[in-house]
């Protein structure tokens, strides 16, 4: 990884940013924190989010469950003396009412619409299928961002079981419509369903499908394929124009992650698979990274504990005020200092080592940007404006 | 309320759900350790393409056929293509079609699309490998545990039931189903287990995810295990001095040891947090609570993770929620 000026030199650049990762890294946090970066430096900026924690969900003033695009009031910032030249933006990801509204804006005509919405197979699906959501999250950005009211949109992807899916999703359904395999299932020019399926390879998927998952529920999918068919040129065009959209020169990949085992190794496979998609990452994100061990740079990276000498110390501080119990007491106070300073230096070291292992897995020269592990919860927009330095912060992967 | 580690590892499915970087996994490969050197056959699934548990045990790879990974723990990865074409191969007579219909690309996209058919795969091989039997007659895997790759993945597999019910009449399906639905439901055969850590957001999911299965739901509740649990830092007779030290640090000007009194004070802020969201948990939720140290920060190896194995059965046997008593820490119920 190369120097640069950290995050904001790409925030001026580009249209897109998606923010990739494993869960419970603070993915959502980052992707906020960086649109409020992109709006202070004057880009009308939208974040596209999903479930945040309820206090990051009140910062962002998306109080209510609802999909609906609002403005961030930004007052409480000026109030601060920050100044945020563009605009901030925020939605929140609802599922069900996403499905049922991309239902709504791809079907042909009423009929088709209503057919699928009570299809009790879709409701089962709409529900509780976490494949759809990384599809939804795709067609969500579509329409924002040929909306042309923003500069800039990033977009923190839902927590699907493989986060591959939100490059793999589009084409997958489209290709899916398109392969045959639901001409199986679905009426042609001048015959009917019934008809079909009694013949040919339309009999023997029938027939295979039934053997899964049962007669009756073979037959309502079919209904609903059936109406999601004349759908698919709808589909087909919006993955397409999708798959563009996310490979354009102006669209970057933004992976988030921690420095824990437990997440490195999710992080890791996510890279690769990036990679192997033909898609560049172009940030990396290590959250909650490291404990700040010196106030006054609280963008070091402290990796070693120093020595203590406590007798030393304690003569030299209170000479020889202090009680033999309270100088019993402030010494194993100093032993215990030392520990947790001793503790925090090597998982420092831990996260560096880990930092650089990861880093190694990324182009050249993508950007790396650390943010060390700040008190409390983020809750309002000064707790993602103090994120600011950490991602306009220069550092060195290689040499830290 | 107490669950003997004994008691939990006579059922059969032992399920494990939490969200990703919960630590799950060490902790399941722990567990799966102990019960081998408890005298068990223990199997480990892992379900989708996460092969988490290669890294774990230092192995090149583990597929769909159960293998040995070491300390008498057999690991399997029940992907579902595999599970699927195991289906096909149970349920079409003829052997040449079943092999046909697997090794067809097309067909494979449309079942993964398909609704159900992925957790109905699943489960399949869940129950197939639940009644295995050795060759005289014993239970081939004792127990199984089962590592879900993520909360909703958990909800799914319960919810099949009665996602199914209505859309299917009686027949071989209905009583495939109603068989797994009973196999999830015995509180003899089947427990599910959650994993959290001691933060806000991940605490708050657990409750929530605790009421619906409350709510909505028949399975056995087992243990709910905390991963990552800060230690005090300071005795409250050091805590009281950490005052008088800083005031004359700054006053003599010794950058570290200011530095050193707010990274302790942080410390303890993490600590309190952390019991706040124990306690909230141990409020809200109605199942036996055990307290992991941080894994996380750990180096692991396997003799480790047998370690923590060891010492979290040890700590479910004496009833007791964690090894050290912390100074001012709630009394267990």
């Amino acid at each position: 990884m190369s120097e640069t000026t950290g995050i904001d030199e790409l925030l001026m650049r580009q249209r897109l940013l998606v923010a990739i990762g494993p869960g419970g890294v603070g993915k959502t946090t980052v992707s906020a924190a960086i649109a409020l970066r992109a709006a202070e430096l004057g880009r009308r900026t939208l974040v596209l989010t999903i479930d945040p924690a309820k206090r990051l969900a009140d910062a962002l003033g998306l109080t209510e469950l609802e999909d609906r695009i609002r403005a961030v009031p930004t007052d409480e910032l000026r109030k601060r003396g920050v100044e945020v030249k563009g605009e901030l933006y925020a939605a929140m990801f609802d599922n069900a009412a996403s499905m049922d509204s991309l239902m709504k804006r791809v079907a042909p005509d009423a009929e088709t619409r209503d057919k699928v919405l009570r299809n009790r197979v879709y409701r089962a699906m709409a529900g509780t299928l976490a494949r759809s959501h990384a599809y939804l999250a795709m067609e969500r950005l579509h329409q924002v961002m040929n909306s042309g009211r923003y500069d800039l949109v990033i977009l923190d992807t839902p927590p699907a079981r493989n986060a591959l899916d939100i490059l793999d999703a589009p084409s997958r359904l489209a290709t899916f419509l398109e392969e045959g395999v639901v001409k199986w299932f679905v009426p042609n020019k001048g015959r009917g369903l019934r008809a079909r399926l009694m013949q040919g390879s339309g009999a023997a998927a029938t027939k295979l499908f039934e053997v899964v998952v049962g007669k009756e529920l073979a037959s309502e999918t079919i209904a609903f394929f059936e109406a999601f068919y004349s759908m698919r040129e709808g589909f087909h065009t919006r993955a397409s124009a999708i798959q563009g959209m996310l490979r354009a020169r102006d669209t970057s990949f933004v992976l988030v992650s921690s420095a824990d085992a437990t997440h490195l190794a999710d992080a890791e496979a996510l890279a690769a698979g990036i990679k192997a998609r033909g898609v560049r990452i172009d940030v990396a994100v290590f959250n909650r990274a490291y404990e700040r061990l010196t106030h006054a740079d609280p963008l070091a990276i402290v990796s070693s504990a120093g020595v203590l000498d406590s007798p030393t110390t304690i003569r030299l501080l209170f000479s020889d005020e202090l009680h033999r119990s309270e100088r019993d007491t402030m010494t194993a106070l100093l032993t215990s200092l030392h520990m947790v300073r001793t503790q925090a230096a090597a998982s420092n070291q831990r996260a560096l080592d880990s930092i650089r292992k990861l880093s190694q897995l990324l182009p050249s020269d993508a950007l790396g940007l650390i943010i060390a592990r700040l008190d409390g919860d983020i809750r309002d927009l000064p707790g993602l404006h103090a994120l600011g330095p950490y991602l306009a912060a220069t550092r060195s992967l290689h040499t830290t | 309320m107490n669950l003997s580690a004994t008691s939990l590892l006579d059922r059969r499915l032992l399920m494990f759900t939490g969200k990703g970087g919960v630590g799950k996994t060490t902790l399941v490969a722990a567990l799966a350790c102990e019960a081998a050197r408890r005298g068990r056959r223990p199997l480990i699934v892992e379900l989708g393409h996460r092969a988490s548990m290669e890294a774990v045990f230092e192995v090149d790879h583990i597929g769909y056929e159960p293998r040995e990974v070491g300390r008498g723990v057999h690991a399997m990865n029940l992907d579902f293509d595999s599970a699927l074409a195991e289906y096909f191969e149970e349920h079409i007579p003829v052997k040449r079609v079943a092999r046909t219909v697997i090794r067809n690309k097309t067909l494979q996209k449309f079942f993964h699309a398909a609704p159900s058919v992925s957790e109905v795969a699943t489960l399949n091989k869940l129950s197939a490998l639940e009644s295995e039997r050795t060759a005289t007659g014993g239970l081939r895997w004792d127990p199984i545990f089962v590592d879900l790759d993520a909360t909703g993945h958990a909800i799914m597999l319960l919810n099949l039931p009665s996602v199914m019910d209505g859309l299917i009449g009686d027949g071989p399906m209905r009583r495939l189903v109603d068989g797994f639905s009973s196999l999830l439901t015995d509180p003899h055969r089947t427990i599910l287990n959650l994993v959290t850590l001691p933060l806000e957001l991940p605490a708050q999911e657990t409750v929530e995810l605790y009421q619906r299965l409350r709510e909505h739901h028949d399975v056995e509740l087992g243990v709910l295990f905390v991963n990552q649990v800060p230690s005090r830092p300071l005795g409250p007779a050091q805590a009281g001095m950490l005052d008088r030290l800083e005031h004359r640090a700054r006053e003599f000007g010794i950058d570290t040891l200011v530095d050193d009194v707010a990274i302790a004070r942080r410390a303890m802020r993490y600590h309190v947090n952390a019991r706040s969201q124990i306690n909230r948990m141990q409020r809200d939720i109605d199942m036996p609570m055990v307290e992991l140290h941080n894994i996380a920060s750990r180096v692991l190896n396997l003799d480790t993770i047998a370690e923590i194995g060891e010492s979290t059965f040890a700590l479910l046997d004496s009833g007791q929620q964690r090894e050290e008593t912390h100074v001012g820490a709630a009394p267990r119920r």
